[in-house]
Formats: C-alpha cells, structure tokens, sequence
C-alpha cells in the first residue's frame, strides 16, 4: 500500500455559520415566549386579585408585615392612625359598600428612606424620614390617600403577584441561577417597572380626589414632591429604571387634575408637634 | 442594571476574544499539520504484511484542554432550550480533536506512522459536573508509533 500525503481542503465538521446571528434569532425567541407567558399569566393576576376574598388577604398581610405590626404605637404613631381614620371615613369604597373592606392601620418605622408602602390586609407602612420631607398634616395625609389608592386599584397585591409570575417563568424555563435566566429578569424588570408607574400615577389621582373630599380642598398634595424634587440630583434619565415617576412628572399630572376638576386651594393645616424629632435609624440592630 | 451591563460586556468581551483565540489556533493547527503531513496517524492496527518489517514500536499519546468562551456558552445554553445542533461546540470539539492528534504527532519522534489512532473526549473543569453545562474539554489522542526497517 502506497500512501500519499495530501492536505485536506475546507472542514465538514464545522459550520459555517454566524453565531451572532444565531444568537439572536434564539435570544428573541425565549424573550418572545417568556413576554408572552408574563402577559398571559398577567391577565390571571388580576383575575384572581379582583377575587381574592378578604380573608386570604390578611393572611398574606400578617406574613409580609408581622415584623410592622407588632412595634408599638408612640404618639406620633396615634396621631398618623387618627389622619388615616379620618381619610377612610370618605373612602368612596366604604361608602358604596361595593366591596368588603380591611381595617386600614398605619405602622410609622423609623427608616432613613423618604417612603410608604402599602401592605397586604390593608397595613400602611410610614417611614419615618418621609415625615421630615412634609410641613403639613395636608401633604401627609395625601401620602396615606395614596396608598390607600394602590389598596382600591389592588396594585399591592398585582405587584407581589407579577413580581412571582416574573420569577417562576425564569427558574422553570433555565433554573435559579443560570445567566440567560438573569438578562431575561433584567430586561422584564423595566418593563414592571413601567406597570409600577402607571400604578403611582392613578393612586396618586385616586389620592387627590379623596383628600378633596376629606378636606374640601387639595392644597398641600404636591407638597412631598416638590420637596423632593429639590431634593432630588438624579437626573430624568436615571429616573427611567426608577419605580416612582419623576417628581415634576408627578406634580404636573396632579396640577392637570386640579384644573380640571375645579379644586380649590385653601389654608393648609400645620403638622402636629408630635412628628417633630422622630428617630430616621432602626432602635436595634437589623431591620 | 449592573448585572446586564455585567452580562454584555462579558458576552462582548467573550465573542472578541474567543474569535480571535478561536482564529489564531486554527492558523497554527493548519501550518503543522501541513508539517506533519509525512507522518499518518491510522486507525487501522495492521498495515504491514511481515512484523519483521517493524524496527520499533511503542506508544505515543497527546493530549490538550480547550474551554469555550461566555458568548458560545450562553449561546449553547439558548440552543438547550430549543433543541438542535449545538454549532457554538463544533469548534471547541474540532480543534480540541487536531491538536491531540498533532501533540501526539509531535512526540513521536522517527516514526514512519502511528497505528491504532484512538481518540477519547472528556468533559472536566469545575462546571463538569453540573446540570446543563460544559467548562471546558479534553481530548486525548494515543496510537503505537512504529518505525519501519530500512529495506533495500
């Protein structure tokens, strides 16, 4: 047998192909089927939250917020409950007795962050630097009037629904911790977060609508924001990723409310002496 | 936001420099096998008609590790999904495979020709031996290097 040396030409075991091409004709199709469960099982979402009985509700409530509901009332934290009561009272909810409704309490934590969350079972949670950004009981009270705006539109309980819906598409599809499953939630989370603003701005038209009611005028309802926006050094651009939309965004949405409704403008009542000096760190350790 | 910016930089990071890696290795695998084409490499175990025709047997093995980049990775991982081939390892697998066979080559020194060519693959690294994911390859290639008698 005679062997002869010759080089191959070209090589069958490769393809010639272009992986970024590739890559993205199979990065749009996983975004493509993960955008469309998330739309699909968004829809279920508020299926089941415009159903949802009261009483599974405060069960959800008392597992988020049991670490809020258990601090103790200080004075300060009466004379919140008091301005909530009172914004409850011509809740138009509770009036038309369409739904039943949770009883509303207020938890004020000391934090150093200016902000209010609503929680499941109708629990409000004050943040004690958020006090310090308002100088009267008006401005605080249009805070509570919007969070008790996302419980009447039920956004606290659609965004712990979404944000569940949103993590067990990606660990079902490519498990908890692998790096395709991470881009896929970096990219849905503005996309949430677009849903968030969304929320804000009608609880905050929901808000302006029941402090008109409770006060028979809606001065102070801006005051928070245009505290903060002087406050504020981010940019607009940076505000895009933000949850909240933009301060000035925000107070020219309500100016456009006021206007169009015909409120009026009156005597802002001052903030009791009690919210005065009011801790902005945890007393112990941890949260 | 940090862990995308993250994740594509190293996605571009992993692209660049692996096509480069990729280019300058299959460069320098086809100049020496242009080099070491005087020497086969056969699977079969008997090409010669007498063994007192052989002067000296004996074995010769080489072997290398490839890893693929995070681009081809991630890209085999999307591919996982869907099902079909898995191009993002063709490379890896091809030029893990001719750089064996030419590090065996390349020790066997005074060989006419290597008889008996295996050629064994193993996953290893420390992403082995987890679900779904491949770090990096081995590849051995062994024969029996033999060296003929002088006729004439």
């Amino acid at each position: 047998m005679k062997y002869t040396a010759k080089a191959l030409k070209g090589n069958v075991n490769v393809s010639r192909t272009s992986p970024i091409k590739e890559f993205f004709i199979l990065l749009s199709g996983v975004l493509g089927i993960v955008i469309l469960v998330y739309v699909a099982l968004g829809f279920a979402v508020d299926f089941v939250v415009s159903r949802l009985p009261l009483e599974i509700e405060q069960n959800l409530g008392s597992l988020y917020s049991g670490i809020y509901v258990n601090t103790e009332k200080t004075g300060a934290g009466i004379r919140l409950q008091k301005i909530l009561d009172e914004l409850v009272e011509k809740n138009p909810l509770i009036n038309s007795r369409q739904q039943e409704e949770p009883e509303y309490k207020v938890h004020l934590v000391p934090h150093s962050q200016a902000n209010a969350i609503a929680l499941p079972g109708g629990n409000i949670v004050v943040f004690s630097a958020l006090i310090k950004e308002v100088d009267s009981e008006n401005a605080l009270a249009f805070v509570l009037a919007h969070e008790l705006g996302h419980f009447a539109n039920k956004d606290h309980l659609r965004g712990l629904g979404r944000r569940l819906v949103l993590l067990s598409i990606s660990t079902a599809l490519l498990g908890a911790d692998s790096s395709v499953s991470n881009l896929i939630m970096n990219s849905l989370v503005n996309v949430e977060m677009k849903f968030s603003r969304r929320q804000e701005t009608m609880a905050d038209i929901w808000a302006l609508d029941l402090l008109n009611r409770r006060y028979g005028h809606v001065s102070g309802a801006s005051e928070f924001f245009e505290n903060m926006s002087k406050k504020e050094k981010r940019g607009r651009i940076l505000y895009y990723f933000a949850i909240h939309p933009y301060p000035e965004d925000r107070i020219n949405a309500l100016e456009d409310r006021i206007q169009k409704k015909g409120y009026l403008e009156k005597e802002k009542i001052p903030l009791d002496k009690v919210f005065e000096d009011l801790p902005v760190k945890p007393a112990g350790s941890g949260k | 936001m940090e862990q995308l910016i993250i994740f594509v930089i190293l996605i571009g990071l992993g692209y660049t420099a692996g096509t480069i890696a990729e280019r300058r290795h299959y460069r320098s695998i086809e100049d020496r096998e242009l080099r070491f084409l005087n020497l086969p490499a056969v699977t079969v175990k008997n090409v010669l008609s007498r063994d007192d025709e052989i002067f000296k047997a004996w074995l010769v093995s080489g072997n290398v590790v490839i890893s693929i980049d995070y681009f081809k990775r991630v890209l085999a991982g999307l591919r996982n999904i869907f099902g079909g081939e898995v191009r993002a390892y063709e490379t890896l697998i091809d030029r893990a495979r001719r750089e064996a066979v030419l590090r065996m080559k390349e020790s066997a020194h005074g060989a006419n020709i290597i008889l008996n060519l295996r050629i064994e693959t193993s996953a290893i690294g420390q992403s082995a031996n987890r679900r779904k994911s491949i770090g990096s390859i081995e590849a051995i290639a062994y024969g029996t290097a033999v060296t003929l008698k002088k006729t004439e």
